[in-house]
């Protein structure tokens, strides 16, 4: 199968591409992306905040309604397993395994979370230890819950929201701990999430040890100043560390023309807005083409 | 009760092993493994390497098997289905004191057969290998050193043993055994077994499964040590496994592993659980920095700890041989196997069931068969077989761990042989091993194990 332009990433900067390509004059666009539906990340998101005050899921279901009067392709449920020098990319689902030739790509990967092992911490490796977007999809796809008792490490947007919603499904939400001397997310996630709530945050210290066999029993934090230790019981430790951009797919390739990269997996934006916005204008220079 | 030949205790890499060559003889087996899974214990981590046999003196068990059982590994390999990498060691050396170590480890490894071991100069060593310090004088280089993943070794074993016969109780740890007519009563928690006889792998808790029912000559220190496991797409990665012998203090060993990623280790320290310390992975970082410069250490995903049992005698003096203890007739041990215990692991089950036959003078098994087919795995495969796959099995066309690229169908294949945890998953599969450390596929893993669970009820 041959395309113009394909896009990896159904998310809000993979549609938007998708839609600037478009009206840009480019009529033969493909969207691949693992999931089934669109919006990426999205649709675990159910706060609000995107694109003025909508939902994640609202967000997606607005930015798939401007994809609808195009003639966009998209594969869904369907993992790009490679890209080569040669502008060949091949795509595996249920259907089967197919290459795709290409003229241009555009990369809208999103970003993965930092996982446990890449942090400074110790001791045993307990049950209960979770990034927090795997929280989100837990309470928020899945209904289910990470634990009763939880610590959440990282005070940026992600880490402040997922506080809040374990609140609202009455978990006790010990702590956020932030090594930073304040939050790092916005304000007015501090505000929303975590003031309205009584949420407390403890700055300038950080998570060094895990303790419990079997299940979290709970977590060595340390001071940063001072350096002193303190044992907090806790079975549910929230890892919300970082987000690093994911170009796994495209690393092997240098940079060439035909490859672009918009969205979280260029840099991690802030706001979804942002995100989309990025792509968008990546999709509609392309899209001249 | 359920009546058997052969029980053994403990399903690591030997009991595992043990279990697989008992079956070539005409012997009903059964292996009782404490934990939820087959090698959960000592065997779930360690530096992953098929040593080539410079390491231990000329005329000793530990040279000669490990000289044989380097030489079998690929056919072992092959036979099991398990990935084997033949990458080569490189034993580096930055003076006088480490020169020497090189230089007798030569001396003992043409001794015990080791085959194109060659010592290489400065600068020779350094072609073969840029990634190392510059500040090498001499190395050691064995082209017959290799790398294997413990636990797909360890799990294919226990498989090719199930396939010819034996069987597997998983959470059965054995709390007694007592001398019966000939051979022994066994229990565990659940339940009693009889047999004519026992061969103990019970690892960290082997002494203590002996003193069920007999005294031991050795008791076991436990060690710890702290390992790094690096991201595949690190740069500067080694092509051979390189082992650092220092001036002083204890050295550092690197791995490519057969997943493409870099295991970095072992600190040693003492400890009894698997939990790591920052002391110890200082350790490591420190000696990484030192012999591999170049190597990202940001590129980090996981860190785990291993442990070792350490035989000793009553007086405190350590063992440097394999102690395989026979109390009794019918009933051998193996007491604190440790390093080449992975390399050496079927030579060591050969030999054991071997004696073990003879005693209860029992014939070879004819309908033995030593190949077992792995579950197969897309991620091997070139485009058109892939694509012929994906056709019969649509399961093989979704991926769930998008990392290290493992197919629905793999998962439900992995469940079918056993796994019930995530961890267990990932042994047979791979999954959730790779950059993201399952934060994307866990949770789709563990709705996939309920709902087999499910299933069974």
């Amino acid at each position: 199968m041959e395309t113009d332009l394909l896009i990896i990433g159904a998310g809000a900067a993979g549609l938007s591409a998708a839609v600037g390509a478009w009206e840009a004059g480019c009529r033969d666009i493909l969207i691949a992306d693992r999931r089934a539906h669109l919006g990426g990340v999205l649709e675990q998101c159910i706060h609000t905040g995107f694109h003025g005050d909508l939902t994640g899921p609202e967000y997606a279901a607005l930015l798939s309604c401007s994809l609808r009067d195009t003639g966009v392709s998209l594969q869904l449920e369907t993992e790009v397993l490679s890209v080569s020098q040669s502008r060949e990319a091949v795509l595996s689902s249920r259907k089967g395994l197919e290459r795709v030739t290409f003229s241009q790509m555009i990369l809208a990967s999103g970003c993965r979370e930092r996982p446990l092992g890449a942090l400074d911490i110790t001791g045993a490796r307990p049950a209960g230890v979770y990034t927090a977007g795997e929280a989100q999809e837990m309470m928020n796809l899945r209904n289910e819950d990470p634990g009763e008792n939880i610590l959440i490490l990282g005070s940026g947007d992600l880490g402040m929201i997922v506080a809040r919603r374990c609140f609202l499904r009455g978990k006790r939400v010990i702590a956020v701990l932030e090594q930073a001397e304040t939050y790092t997310g916005m304000a007015k996630n501090y505000h929303r999430c975590m003031e309205t709530h009584a949420i407390p945050l403890r700055a300038g210290c950080t998570v060094t040890e895990l303790h419990g066999e079997g299940r979290l029993r709970g977590v060595t934090v340390r001071e940063l100043d001072s350096g002193s230790e303190e044992f907090i019981p806790c079975d549910t430790l929230l890892l919300a560390t970082g987000l690093i951009p994911e170009q796994t797919l495209v690393s092997h390739l240098g940079n060439p023309p035909w490859l672009h990269l918009a969205g979280n997996c260029n840099r991690v934006h802030d706001l979804a807005d942002s995100a989309a916005a990025e792509g968008r204008s990546i999709g509609l220079e392309i899209g001249k083409k | 009760m359920k009546r058997y030949d052969a029980i053994v205790i403990g399903g690591g890499l030997l009991g595992c092993f043990t279990a697989r060559n008992l079956r070539r003889w005409d012997l009903s087996t059964a292996v009782l493994e404490a934990r939820e899974d087959v090698c959960t214990g000592i065997s779930r981590a360690n530096t992953a390497v098929v040593y080539p046999g410079y390491d231990h003196k000329p005329g000793t068990l530990k040279a000669a098997l490990t000289v044989s059982a380097n030489r079998d590994f690929d056919v072992l390999c092959r036979e099991l289905d398990v990935p084997f990498s033949r990458c080569g060691s490189l034993m580096a050396a930055c003076g006088p004191k480490g020169e020497a170590v090189l230089r007798r480890k030569f001396r003992n490894g043409q001794e015990n057969g080791v085959p194109d071991l060659q010592l290489l100069g400065r600068d020779e060593l350094l072609a073969l290998e840029p990634e190392l310090t510059p500040d090498v004088t001499l190395g050691l280089y064995a082209p017959t050193a290799g790398t294997v993943n413990p636990w797909a070794l360890g799990i294919a074993a226990m498989e090719n043993a199930a396939q010819n016969g034996a069987a597997l109780d998983r959470n059965a740890p054995v709390t007694s055994i007592t001398e019966d007519s000939g051979g022994y009563i066994v229990e565990t928690e659940n339940e009693t077994f009889s047999c004519r006889a026992i061969v103990n792998c019970a690892g960290l808790r082997s002494v203590a499964v002996q003193e069920l029912c007999y005294p031991s000559p050795v008791q076991l220190r436990i060690t710890a040590g702290d390992y790094l496991v690096l991201d595949s797409l690190t740069s500067h990665s080694p092509k051979h496994i390189v082992q650092f012998e220092p001036e002083q203090g204890k050295g550092l060993t690197a791995v490519p592993t057969v997943e493409g990623n870099l295991l970095l280790g072992p600190s040693e320290r003492p400890g009894v659980d698997f939990g790591t310390t920052r002391d110890g992975l200082d350790f490591v970082r420190s000696l990484t920095r030192q012999v591999l410069p170049q190597v990202d250490l940001n590129d980090t995903i996981r860190t785990f700890a291993a442990l070792r049992p350490n035989p000793e005698r009553p007086d405190g003096s350590s063992i440097r041989s394999f102690v395989i203890d026979r109390p009794a007739e019918r009933f051998w041990s193996f007491l604190g196997v440790k390093t080449p215990g992975m390399t050496c692991a079927d030579a060591l089950g050969l030999h054991v069931a071997r004696e073990l036959a003879g005693a209860l003078q029992v014939n070879k098994n004819p309908a033995f068969q030593p190949v077992r087919n792995g579950i197969v795995q897309a991620r091997n495969l070139d485009f058109e077989a892939r694509r012929r796959l994906i056709a019969e099995t649509p399961e093989h066309g979704e991926v769930v761990c998008c990392c290290e690229d493992v197919t629905l169908a793999e998962i439900h294949a992995a469940i079918k042989a056993g796994a019930t945890t995530v961890d267990g998953v990932k042994r047979r599969v791979g999954a959730t091993m790779g950059r993201c450390q399952g934060s994307r596929c866990r949770l789709k893993i563990e709705a996939l194990l309920r709902e087999e669970a499910g299933h069974g009820n």
